[in-house]
């Protein structure tokens, strides 16, 4: 009876050996890595660590908070569970606490280099601003760095040209964490996403045409183009808003008074326009564009999604009404 | 069209006049003025009033441009020098290679100092070379790693594209490259998106000693399968293990899969300027870049060869056998992009719908190439770069590959070159041909002797002599000119002090701008006093789309982005917005009128058929 207690333990004990994935046989571990100085450190097969700080405390920090080891494993293989990735890391996000010395085991398990770096640290100690590693698979390779003193979400990426767009990508949320790494699989939505809205399995049959939605307001043009572009959807709403407007002041006008009318009115909206825009134009020259519409720029997607999104409501709703 | 109105409309005034007034002569204000904008939109497009006075010529500036130089403090680079006891030819270009770059890939990433491999974007596992084995004073196992990287490509969290690789000003089309394998990160730094200097186009130039034992190993860091193909090279279909060789997955090895690596064992018993590419979905996949020129050089003692030659180009360090017949060598690649597929991988992140839009949808039979490039970029990029600095009485050996798909014909100004090798044959010495025009096929070699003596055949004397595809199209880029594969020839008596040929013509800073590149700037700008052929005012076309497009806003067949129609269309959904007002205003009204008709019709039937 006694002995009984050994088939649980054996059990754990075989449980917690398969837990552990299987090193392949020719793990090669980056252990002999030559300092050459600034926490840079490589060796001849490719092993490479970048920003290693064991002992210089970052603002904010009067001492190391814990003392973290993680290890992160990086391959095409932990990509199957985000559809539409290549490479992953096994976990997406670490969250240790501020002044936390961390040390990361970056186990790279393709044939292929993959990088474990950590982006957004105080460039005083970290040229850069960066932690990376790197190293070609199968092999395991180490650093360690200390996390500055504050609450922070830091971008974990592999840097290699469409990796971190095709996957891999995590994020270290030090203490309550910052504002959270976009596209991050799992965890966070993409800022520009595809749209999936065409993809149905086609098996054989004539090549995808034109999808044109049924009853609603898209006319071809003699050119063969479609009308429905963003500009038509904002002259509808011109009509529609302006009409009671414009059916107020024409009224009782015959055709030819109207022309007259517009005309007059468009004289004056040049007039207007030429003597508004002098200053205007001294001012925006005096203004540094380039940058404002650099900055600009980076809302054009998410308008342009906005304005997309507008369409195919009125789309739907023509179609309703119909 | 008319005669069927009327066959309504006939009877339907017989039978009901006071209706047909209310449907033509009811008058509501709004009535009048959709009329008064129906006529206006039938004007607008055929608007050309009778006027005693043409629109006169604006000045129209040529916007920003970057400097015809923009490299500075290279002027080290530029020198003849030895490093790690390799000697580097003189390279007095704008943008020269760097010479630790050539110093690293002639002895091995594994035989140069950490000194010389950090002021180069080399793995230290990138090029190994080591054993003599023939005891010829040069080693004879070469080891050459390879990976697939994507410029000019999409990211999920910002407008633009990266990293990014600009092939002439403004003009950055999505590629896929070889690249010699590097450390780091892919961009020059972390606050730059361009490119590190050695992940670029073309894919380098390999070369490698005849007798070698080559192994070029693939390390596939791309999101799809690729395969090398040796074409030209000898190479066994397969290896001593009995795996495929050939990289075709048809028939001999199998996909090379995202994040695994494929060796390639070669022993070339001949030489001769070769291909490699890659063999999945072979349309697609050479046309974005994965091709590259690969050269064996002749076996002779002492003979380090050059094994990676970045961007192609000058070869800064020319193998024994090409030096003792020559003076200077180049690489010159040429490559053809059509903007619709390299605007794939901007267009979607999905790695599905890539693959989809790119060997589903996208299809080539249609295609028609827009960028010409030389070495990776077009006029006036090539200049910086590109340029075939000569000096009199010189032999110069020029290795060509045409990897667009379609002929080329490259015209050399003021010389006429030999053709010595054919796909990497020697052609009978007595037969050789001296000509001006090389028509060269799809990847098709050819090796050209020009000679620099001024006997008004080889050479009508210095000067600075361009080399340009006569395709015509070929010296534009997406039809203006001039761009695409142009560059020249130049004397070094006619090269400034920073690289850039000492030309006697009109301005060419402009081409440095986006605004020209964009179609912005009128062919004939400010050509005299009065700008006689300059732009009209109101007539100028809108610059064409930027080529990193953002998605279009739905999908491409249902949204044309055409911002020429804009107005107009902004017009029609103006009167449509008009039109639906007045209905819903006059609904009653028109139920009836509708009701009435309908009515009229049915009884009518029999009358009109």
């Amino acid at each position: 009876m006694g002995r009984f207690w050994l088939i649980p333990t054996i059990g754990c004990f075989l449980f917690l050996s398969t837990s552990v994935a299987e090193e392949p046989d020719d793990l090669v571990i980056h252990n002999n890595l030559m300092d050459h100085g600034n926490g840079h450190l490589m060796d001849m097969g490719g092993g490479m660590v970048m920003g290693q700080n064991t002992e210089v405390l970052p603002g904010g920090c009067d001492s190391i908070s814990e003392e973290r080891e993680i290890t992160v494993r990086a391959g095409h293989k932990y990509s199957e569970k985000f559809p539409g990735t290549i490479f992953a890391f096994d976990q997406q996000q670490w969250k240790v606490k501020p002044c936390a010395k961390l040390t990361v085991h970056f186990i790279n398990e393709d044939n292929i280099r993959h990088q474990f770096m950590v982006h957004g640290l105080p460039k005083y100690i970290y040229k850069a601003g960066m932690f990376h590693l790197e190293a070609t698979g199968p092999s395991k390779i180490s650093g360690t760095f200390i996390v500055p003193g504050y609450d922070q979400t830091y971008l974990v990426h592999c840097d290699i040209s469409q990796h971190m767009e095709k996957g891999m990508k995590g994020q270290i949320i030090a203490g309550k964490g910052g504002i959270s790494m976009p596209s991050v699989p799992g965890l966070t939505p993409q800022i520009i996403p595809d749209s999936y809205d065409d993809e149905t399995l086609k098996t054989g049959g004539p090549p995808p045409s034109p999808v044109i939605p049924t009853g609603s307001i898209v006319v071809a043009t003699a050119a063969g183009g479609s009308l429905l572009t963003g500009t038509l959807i904002i002259g509808l709403a011109f009509g529609l808003l302006g009409a009671p407007i414009l059916a107020r002041r024409f009224k009782n006008m015959t055709p030819a008074e109207i022309i007259q009318e517009l005309s007059s009115m468009a004289t004056k909206i040049i007039d207007w326009l030429i003597t508004k825009s002098k200053p205007l134009v001294k001012l925006l020259s005096s203004l540094n564009l380039r940058k404002i519409l650099e900055e600009l720029d980076h809302y054009k997607k998410p308008a342009l999604a906005c304005l997309d999104w507008s369409k195919k409501t009125l789309i739907k709703l023509i179609n309703r009404f119909k | 069209m008319g005669e069927k109105v009327n066959l309504v409309l006939k009877p339907l005034k017989k039978a009901n006049p006071k209706l047909m007034n209310d449907l033509t002569m009811r008058r509501h204000p709004l009535r009048s003025l959709l009329c008064a904008f129906a006529v206006g939109i039938l004007i607008i497009p055929g608007y050309s009033p009778a006027q005693l006075k043409l629109p006169p010529s604006v000045a129209v500036d040529k916007g920003k441009v970057k400097p015809v130089c923009n490299v500075v403090g290279r002027k080290a680079w530029r020198e003849s020098q030895v490093i790690e006891g390799v000697q580097i030819q003189e390279s007095v270009l704008c943008d020269p290679d760097n010479p630790y770059t050539v110093a690293a890939a002639v002895k091995g990433t594994n035989n140069v100092s950490m000194t010389t491999l950090m002021e180069t974007n080399f793995a230290a596992d990138s090029v190994i070379k080591k054993n003599d084995r023939d005891g010829d004073g040069d080693p004879d196992d070469i080891i050459i790693k390879l990976e697939v990287m994507e410029i000019n490509g999409h990211s999920p969290d910002f407008v633009g594209v990266v990293p990014t690789f600009d092939v002439a000003p403004g003009i950055q089309p999505g590629m896929w490259v070889f690249a010699p394998k590097t450390r780091g990160m892919s961009t020059e730094s972390f606050v730059s998106l361009a490119a590190n200097p050695m992940i670029r186009a073309p894919s380098p130039a390999i070369r490698v000693e005849q007798g070698d034992r080559v192994w070029i190993v693939l390390e596939n860091t791309h999101y799809f399968p690729h395969t090398i193909h040796l074409h030209g090279v000898d190479h066994p279909f397969t290896d001593i293990t009995g795996e495929g060789n050939d990289g075709v997955p048809q028939t001999s090895d199998k996909y090379v899969l995202p994040g695994t690596r494929r060796v390639y064992e070669i022993r070339p018993r001949q030489t001769g300027t070769m291909v490699y590419h890659c063999h999945v979905q072979t349309h697609t996949h050479l046309a974005m870049g994965l091709v590259g020129m690969f050269v064996v050089e002749e076996n002779q003692p002492d003979n380090w060869v050059q094994s990676v030659n970045i961007g192609a180009g000058h070869v800064r360090h020319p193998s024994v056998g090409v030096l003792a017949q020559y003076d200077q060598e180049y690489d010159l690649h040429y490559h053809a992009l059509d903007k619709e597929l390299h605007n794939v991988i901007q267009n979607y992140n999905d790695p599905r719908l890539i693959a989809k839009k790119m060997n589903r949808e996208y299809d080539i039979t249609d295609s028609t190439e827009d960028y010409f490039t030389l070495n990776g970029r077009s006029f006036p990029y090539t200049i910086r770069e590109s340029l075939v600095v000569v000096e009199p009485n010189q032999n110069i050996k020029i290795r060509m590959l045409n990897s667009g798909s379609e002929m080329a014909a490259i015209h050399t100004h003021g010389h006429k070159a030999t053709i010595t090798h054919y796909d990497g044959i020697e052609h009978n010495p007595v037969a050789q041909i001296t000509r001006d025009v090389y028509d060269i096929a799809p990847a098709q070699r050819y090796d050209l002797k020009i000679s620099t003596i001024d006997d008004g055949t080889h050479s009508y004397g210095q000067g600075i002599w361009i080399f340009h595809d006569h395709m015509e199209r070929g010296i534009t880029n997406d039809g203006v000119n001039p761009g695409g594969d142009v560059s020249a020839i130049v004397y070094k008596s006619y090269l400034s002090e920073n690289g850039i040929p000492k030309t006697k013509g009109i301005d060419i800073s402009a081409y440095f701008g986006r605004k020209f590149q964009t179609r912005g700037v009128p062919v004939f700008a400010n050509l005299d006093a009065w700008n006689s052929l300059g732009g009209v005012f109101g007539l100028e076309p809108e610059p064409a789309p930027k080529q990193a497009v953002p998605k279009p806003v739905v999908t491409p067949p249902l949204v044309t982005p055409n911002s020429g129609n804009a107005f107009r269309n902004f017009i029609v959904g103006l009167l449509l917005g008009l039109a639906v007002y007045l209905l819903y205003i006059q609904r009653e009204h028109v139920a009836r009128l509708t009701n009435q008709a309908v009515a009229l019709l049915k009884t009518s039937t029999g009358g009109v058929k």
